[in-house]
């Protein structure tokens, strides 16, 4: 299921894509030519229905978001001049194919449309969580601590709607719980979104199989049952499975977007700004003779980074960037900081005096040697193709740095 | 740009600011030398000898600058600004990501923001899955889905088709989203930062389809990107056939990296986060999505449990920049006629109206709109203002041309509660001391 090959891929074209310019196009998905055959094109797999053609709104009409809508008139669109010859039949550009169509269209709509064959168990979710997303996530997706801040929490182990009308109007009441169980309208999401968005460092990287045992695994945490049934270990998720699930918030939004009238039904929400809320232009005695009263802040966020300053002056002598600039820093920051700028995956991280003192124990040959063939869920050299002497450089720069 | 220019224009650009931190150093002490010898010396011939108390050196001494030559022509390949600007930076904050560097923001420092164009180096960034670097030649867009005909471009067949050039903000709904319970942050680069307004240009998306044959029941399209999260959100085919642009220009050169290089959506006055970047994929369908950022995120929950879904357009609002906690009034004496400056606008059609109030919302008065006033986009207003040393509570209001009036935080929250963490458009007050000093409260009762 997991091949250390496709891993090291993912997080060598992770590393490229945030350094230097990417020499492939965006394509992330790897098995272009299966997925070809095994779904058709959805375009086609989408009834037609007889409705209007969807249409620009004309003058007067309020666009679909309850506001004002422009038109072209006299040659100018408000205040912009517009060439209004003819521009139609142009000749650029190609239709794809349906094998590039096929590798680029993985979405996975409410309805099933996207999703493909496969399975995956709860108990296989659960061993891929523990390798690829609790350092993250959590135990059981608790969430977890970043270097900024935590990352989201993925489940709450409840799958209830009660607390989404909570409103933290007193400092001690407790908020709204906004996860998967609790909040998502549909399971389709955490499929498409799984693999095609994590595990964050090297997406699109889990196979069909992995994301059905992984999106098994979230809803048995988040205690979702489907067709009666609660998800315990053996729970074997599959695509009949799949569209069996009806999240506890499916009915949670508004307005209606879905079926022939969706956008109308948007349109008209909108149209009342009652809806959102709207102010008056009221002049004057507006506060009716009351005093205004003032909320001043109770606890004052000023953590910027860099701390705020107007002055116009030359910058401060900074000794990292007039001293000469470590050899081996590029590469930790382009290759290593996904995995060492944090503890939260288990690696030294960089900064972390102890855990540095610890790793050097062994002595710096070892050090090197472990760090170019790999040692647990470091992948050889970090995932990277440099060589020795470019790893070595960075392997330094993080000790120098943890000092 | 090959790694050698690349390389000489990072040690200019350092070379520079010890050049003229040097030279400025060096003349200093020169000069203090001098006075204090005889405090008579001027260095300049022309100049009168004698340096009367009530007489400016920076008139009477020549400057550095003025006696010796500037840089060659040749050095900047690519301008970059003075030295001394170098506090004029997007910033960050620990609370505003999502556990790291790679799913969070940087705030545009809209307090330093002259004009209605904010320079490309300086426009807020919001990524969730850090800032892809797309080869401009393994670029494709796919346009497929209810079409007749699917189309494939390379970046260049894009450029062909006939350009339109536009100025829209864009603004992340969740602009001031930390402060839906309380003033959090005593700045307005944190407050209302995460906002920029370019010059874009591209294509009409409905000039690009127009010979694609779209079908009857194609209501709504995903914009999906090709960075890291590959993050996709729906607009409906009436935005599309209306003004949405797939840009790949920003104030007249291409976007940059962290804008969606080299390609994206443009949808003028909504959420930040449809107008995804890096965009790759177009397709159009008869359902919508539901993509993570339009369910899990970016939605508006209410008291009643229930939250607003695909909220297209940020409603009209407006900011006083000028003052503000950063740049406050603490330098001005009584009687000195000050300009309130600020920035309104509204997602949802062309500004109208800005009133501004000095009392907290009792009384207001109209403010001038000045510049370009164009729809969905900012629009600067001013107030001419003789400083009276006294307290205020100074607030602006805005008016669309689509009925929406900026409402105040007890009528907005009346409506939304608390809890909605985005779309927060409620009129921002500035406490400004009788010493000058401004600080952000808020004027409400719940
Ligand atoms: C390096 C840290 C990291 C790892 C490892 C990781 N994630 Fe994430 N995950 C994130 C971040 C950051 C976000 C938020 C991204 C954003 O802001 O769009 C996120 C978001 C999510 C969400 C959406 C949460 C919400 O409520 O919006 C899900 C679901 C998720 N991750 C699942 C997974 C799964 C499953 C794995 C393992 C296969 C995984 N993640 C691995 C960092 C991580
Ligand atoms: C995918 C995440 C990841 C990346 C990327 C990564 N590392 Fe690591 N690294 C780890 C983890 C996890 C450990 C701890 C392994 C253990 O001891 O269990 C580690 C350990 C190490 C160690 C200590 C080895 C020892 O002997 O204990 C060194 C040295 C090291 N990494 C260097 C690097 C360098 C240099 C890079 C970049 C070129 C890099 N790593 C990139 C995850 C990563």
């Amino acid at each position: 299921m997991y091949t250390f090959e496709k891993y090291k891929k993912f997080i060598s074209s992770a590393v490229v894509a945030s350094v230097v310019l990417m020499s492939t196009s965006c394509n992330g998905s790897n098995d272009v030519e299966q997925k070809a055959t095994a779904e058709p094109a959805k375009a086609e797999a989408k009834p037609a229905e007889t409705v209007a053609a969807p249409v620009a709104p004309a003058a007067g009409e309020k666009g679909i978001d309850g506001g004002a809508v422009y038109q072209t008139v006299n040659g100018m669109y408000t205040s912009y001049a517009v060439n209004e010859q003819e521009k139609k039949d142009f000749t650029f550009g190609r239709a794809p194919t349906a094998t590039e169509i096929a590798a680029w269209d993985i979405d996975v709509m409410p309805d099933g449309t996207g999703l493909p064959e496969g399975e995956g168990s709860v108990e296989e979710g659960d061993e891929l969580y523990e390798e690829k997303c609790a350092m993250c996530h959590g135990d059981f997706g608790s969430g977890g601590k970043g270097s900024r801040s935590t990352y989201p929490t993925l489940s709450v182990g409840e799958a209830s709607i009660d607390s989404l009308t909570h409103q933290r109007t007193t400092p001690d009441a407790d908020g709204p719980k906004r996860v998967i169980g609790t909040y998502w309208p549909y399971a389709s999401t955490l499929f498409w979104y799984i693999q095609s968005g994590m595990p964050f460092p090297h997406p699109k990287s889990l196979s069909d199989n992995e994301t059905y045992a992984l999106v098994a695994y979230l809803l048995s945490i988040n205690e979702i049952e489907i067709d009666g049934e609660s998800l315990d270990d053996e729970y074997v998720l599959n695509r009949e499975k799949f569209l069996k699930i009806k999240m506890p918030n499916q009915n949670g939004f508004i307005p209606n977007i879905d079926g022939p009238t969706g956008p109308a039904d948007a349109k008209a929400f909108y149209a009342d700004p009652n809806n959102y809320g709207n102010g008056t232009r009221c002049m004057s005695n507006c506060l009716n003779g009351e005093k205004p009263n003032i909320v001043r802040p109770m606890n004052i966020i000023d953590d910027f980074e860099p701390p705020m300053s107007t002055e116009r002056m030359l910058p401060a002598e900074n000794t990292e960037e007039a001293g000469p600039v470590h050899p081996g820093k590029k590469l930790y920051e382009a290759s290593c900081a996904v995995c060492h700028a944090t503890d939260a995956m288990g690696a030294p991280n960089l900064g972390n005096k102890e855990a540095w003192a610890k790793v050097l124990d062994k002595g710096i040959d070892k050090v090197y040697a472990n760090g170019i063939s790999g040692v647990n869920a470091m992948p050889p050299k970090g995932g990277t193709t440099v060589s020795d002497d470019e790893f070595k450089a960075a392997v330094d720069y993080m000790i120098e740095s943890s000092k | 740009m090959n790694k050698m220019t690349e390389t000489s224009q990072v040690l200019d650009t350092a070379s520079e600011k010890m050049s003229v931190e040097q030279s400025s150093r060096r003349d200093f002490f020169k000069k203090a030398a001098v006075y204090s010898a005889s405090a008579v010396a001027a260095t300049s011939v022309l100049a009168p000898v004698k340096l009367r108390a009530e007489d400016d050196p920076a008139i009477v001494e020549e400057a550095p600058w003025g006696v010796k030559l500037g840089d060659p022509v040749s050095k900047n390949k690519y301008g970059v600004p003075s030295p001394y600007e170098h506090n004029n930076i997007r910033r960050t904050t620990a609370l505003l990501a999502s556990g790291d560097e790679y799913a969070s923001i940087s705030m545009c420092p809209i307090h330093e923001q002259e004009g209605i164009i904010t320079p490309n180096g300086l426009f807020f960034n919001r990524v969730h899955g850090g800032v892809a670097h797309v080869d401009p030649k393994g670029y494709r867009l796919m346009i497929h889905g209810l079409l007749e005909k699917p189309l494939v471009l390379t970046l260049n067949e894009l450029k062909r088709y006939p350009s339109v050039t536009r100025i829209h903000f864009i603004e992340c709904p969740a602009n001031g989203g930390p402060e839906w319970r309380g003033p959090q942050f005593n700045s307005v680069q944190f407050a209302k930062g995460m906002m920029s307004q370019a010059e874009w240009t591209g294509v009409l998306i409905k000039d690009l389809i127009a010979d694609l044959g779209l079908k009857p029941d194609a209501r709504w399209m995903l914009a999906e990107g090709c960075d890291n999260s590959e993050m996709g959100r729906t607009v409906p085919v009436e935005k599309v056939l209306d003004d949405a642009m797939l840009v790949w220009a920003q104030n007249g050169e291409a976007l940059r990296p962290e804008q969606g290089y080299p390609v994206r959506l443009l949808v003028p006055g909504w959420e930040g986060n449809l107008n995804v970047k890096w965009v790759k994929r177009l397709e159009f369908a008869s359902e919508p999505f539901y993509a993570k950022e339009e369910t899990a995120k970016y939605t508006v929950l209410t008291p009643s449990g229930k939250a607003i879904q695909h909220f297209y357009a940020v409603e009209v609002n407006s900011i006083i920049t000028s003052p503000c906690p950063e740049k406050p009034w603490t330098d001005l004496k009584k009687g000195d006629l000050v300009e309130i400056q600020g920035l309104a606008w509204s997602g949802q059609g062309t500004i109208t109206n800005v009133d501004i109030t000095f009392d907290g919302g009792d009384n207001w008065v109209e403010a001038s709109l000045k510049g370009l006033v164009l729809p969905k986009a900012w629009t600067r207003f001013s107030y001419m203002y003789r400083y009276e040393g006294k307290p205020l509570l100074l607030a602006s209001r805005a008016v669309d041309d689509s009925g929406h009036v900026q409402p105040t935080i007890d009528q907005e929250t009346a409506v939304v509660g608390v809890e909605a963490v985005y779309h927060r458009n409620s009129i921002c007050t500035w406490e400004v001391t009788d010493k000058g000093v401004v600080n952000n409260v808020h004027i409400r009762k719940v």
